[in-house]
């Protein structure tokens, strides 16, 4: 042990069995969030982000940028402002980053690999962690939540794109199909039909900013910076909210009621 | 312990029972038939559906063709044609798709404004990929209603899966020998990488004394203890190594693949088949479904506008077929493997089946009478907003050419036997 960790003990004042058991109820605790936001975060992405990120061919230079960083900073802020209010531990972001990766990646091999037949191409799926890093190492250099909003919230969207190019740019090279373009993300999502899932509901670049030829991208992941920070405000408010427990007093009829007074 | 046995052996025998019993059904039970009457009679009407084998291994590819009438009289509940995209109903992907065409133009995106009223033909090709015994039905999907399914054939599907391979090589040049396994070494090594830096992050965090003790130590305004120098001096390690790790990842991308385009979306437009010229009118009289005789009966005044006697040959409706035995040309019409389940078994039962002359003006009631209309749920017509019924009659000129002509309107039921 460190003297760091001697001397934090030491200030908690708890005795060896104390801290001992403390230790067994971490694990607890790690276990149990583990489980508990592994499913929760992941059920979210899915109901905000959707086929955004579920499908290969959905993952377009718009929306696909905009919507899944807003959505995947959500519960991750929230346990972010718990973890740093009570605990001072930077890593809240992270471990939902962590979490939903292979919370995704588990769905993804069992729920569409072994049960819908589908190849592991038709899912591959977008990571946050690097974002989620930068928006963690940022609290613990500013200490403020306000500055992590401002600065991390934009980061973590910035850092979505970029970070997850590396891994998704294989999908985006040309094909020939028909005598027609097709990026070999199109051609995973014509070959391997998805019945329930028509090619026509795909939402791929809609509106003006296409116009701004190539760099549609950044301008959306800026715009998703920009969200990003409010919705990091919001949330670690929420997350914060609902790490609080406050007794209230039963009133006189209540405890008339059950026989108390 | 052995009561708990026992009840297990019930619920396995149960299980495996209730499996058997499934098997054993002539036709298993298919998400085309949970479709309301009133889609299955009046959007789309499959014909002359063709699949070019019901045996085949992994790799090797079945070519399903047919045409669809678009029923003028479609019904409100159901978005017009105007987005569609032509598929195949299959459960999952256990066929992959080689190519598909509507009239001939590529259909891999979707169709804007079809027609009502109108024919249109479609193919595609399917590429066996996972063993077994698959219902396959061509299909086309409606924004704004959902898929529309044609009649299935059962296919078997041998060989292994391991087999299957769908290569492709880039206008860029690059040889994509698996498009099932394309990039995804690649994905996840970046996803350990980045899975390990975080993972690292966390425990840097989590070896020290965690909850309790921080709690306490912050409480007591120790927050110096919790945080300290070397922590912020690694806060900006992982920043610039994040922020980095991107930017780099980013930038080995585009070296590796300079040539990307984006997803390709937007919609195609092929103009329907040309009509044919008509060669009857159709004024329809009455419907009525007669629920315990499982059977529907239609009065039509039909007038034949043609130079040539027609005869009446065919009424077909949600892809069941009730043929006239009486005519040949009727008969040859069904392609000898067309699903036996599909073609209603005592045929079309026609009031008046002589001649109709040309110029002539005959009422005839025609009786379809089959279990069909049963085992593929479309009696719940009677329970629909819209109860009325289509279908398509398929008439035959001397020389055995067919002409088609759409009849529907409200139907009735008939509760007692008449
Ligand atoms: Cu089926």
């Amino acid at each position: 042990m460190s003297p760091n960790s001697r001397e934090i003990l030491a200030v908690s004042e708890l005795p060896p069995e104390g801290a001992k058991l403390s230790r067994i109820w971490d694990w607890c605790v790690v276990a149990a969030v583990a489980l508990l936001f592994m499913g929760a975060i992941h059920l979210h992405v899915m109901l905000t982000v959707g086929d955004w990120d579920m499908f290969i061919d959905w993952k377009d230079r718009q929306f696909w940028v905009l919507v899944t960083p807003v959505s995947m900073l959500m519960i991750p802020a929230a346990l972010q402002a718990v973890f740093w209010h009570y605990f001072r531990l930077p890593i809240g972001m992270t471990l939902g980053a962590v979490l939903l990766l292979i919370a995704t990646w588990i769905t993804r091999y069992v729920g569409w690999h072994l049960w819908g037949y589908f190849p592991f191409t038709m899912g591959v799926p977008a990571t946050m962690i690097a974002g989620a890093l930068a928006c963690d190492a940022i609290l613990l250099i500013v200490r403020s939540s306000l500055l992590t909003s401002t600065f991390g919230g934009f980061v973590f969207a910035l850092l979505f794109y970029p970070s997850n190019w590396a891994s998704l740019a294989p999908y985006f090279i040309p094909i020939e199909h028909q005598g027609m373009v097709a990026s070999v993300a199109d051609m995973i999502g014509y070959v391997f039909p998805r019945s329930g899932t028509p090619e026509y509901i795909r939402m791929i670049e809609r509106g003006t900013l296409r116009t701004y030829e190539g760099t549609t991208v950044w301008i959306s992941s800026f715009f998703a910076g920009v969200i990003c920070i409010f919705m990091h405000m919001l949330w670690w408010r929420i997350g914060l909210a609902f790490s609080t427990q406050r007794f209230v007093d039963s009133s006189k009829r209540f405890k008339k009621f059950v026989g108390l007074a | 312990m052995a009561a708990i046995v026992r009840a297990w052996k019930l619920v396995l025998s149960m299980i495996v029972l209730g499996a058997l019993a499934a098997e054993a059904l002539p036709v298993f039970a298919h998400g085309e038939r949970a479709q309301e009457p009133y889609l299955r009679t009046r959007t789309a009407h499959w014909y002359d559906v063709t699949w070019s084998a019901d045996k085949l291994s992994v790799n090797q590819e079945i070519v399903v063709t047919g045409k669809f009438r678009l029923y003028s009289d479609w019904p409100d509940a159901v978005q017009l044609p105007e987005t569609v995209f032509v598929s195949n109903a299959t459960p999952g992907p256990v066929f992959a798709r080689v190519d598909s065409y509507l009239n001939g133009v590529p259909a891999r995106q979707s169709f804007r404004d079809l027609e009502v009223g109108r024919d249109y033909e479609y193919k595609m090709v399917l590429r066996a990929r996972i063993p077994g015994r698959y219902h396959v039905h061509p299909m086309i999907a409606i924004k704004g209603s959902g898929p529309l399914v044609g009649p299935g054939r059962w296919i078997n599907v041998g060989g292994t899966a391991d087999d299957f391979n769908y290569s492709l090589t880039a206008i860029s040049g690059e040889k994509i020998d698996d498009l099932e396994t394309w990039g995804v070494s690649a994905a996840l090594t970046w996803h350990s990488i980045w899975l390990v830096i975080a993972a690292a992050w966390i425990l840097w965090w989590v070896r020290r004394p965690l909850l309790i003790p921080r709690y306490l130590a912050l409480k007591k305004e120790r927050e110096d203890l919790l945080t300290t120098d070397t922590d912020i001096k690694l806060g900006i390690v992982v920043l610039v190594v994040a922020v980095g790790l991107a930017f780099y990842g980013y930038n080995w991308a585009q070296s590796k693949y300079p040539r990307t385009v984006p997803l390709q979306a937007g919609t195609m437009y092929t103009p329907p088949l040309p009509v044919q010229s008509p060669v009857v009118k159709i004024r329809f009289q009455e419907a009525k479904y007669d629920v315990p005789g499982r059977s529907m009966r239609m009065v039509m005044d039909v007038t034949n506008i043609s130079d040539k006697p027609l005869r009446l040959g065919e009424f077909a409706t949600a892809s069941i077929r009730f043929v006239n035995h009486q005519l040949p040309a009727a008969k040859a019409n069904v392609a000898a493997n067309y699903p036996a389940e599909l073609v209603a078994r005592n045929g079309l039962g026609i009031s008046d089946d002589s001649e109709i002359k040309p110029g002539e003006t005959k009422q005839i009631a025609i009786d379809a009478t089959d279990a069909a209309w049963e085992i593929e749920r479309l009696t719940s017509f009677l329970t629909d907003v819209d109860s009325k019924v289509g279908g398509l009659l398929f008439f035959f000129d001397p020389e055995g050419r067919r002409h088609i002509a759409e009849v529907g309107g409200p139907i009735l039921p008939v509760f007692k036997k008449s």
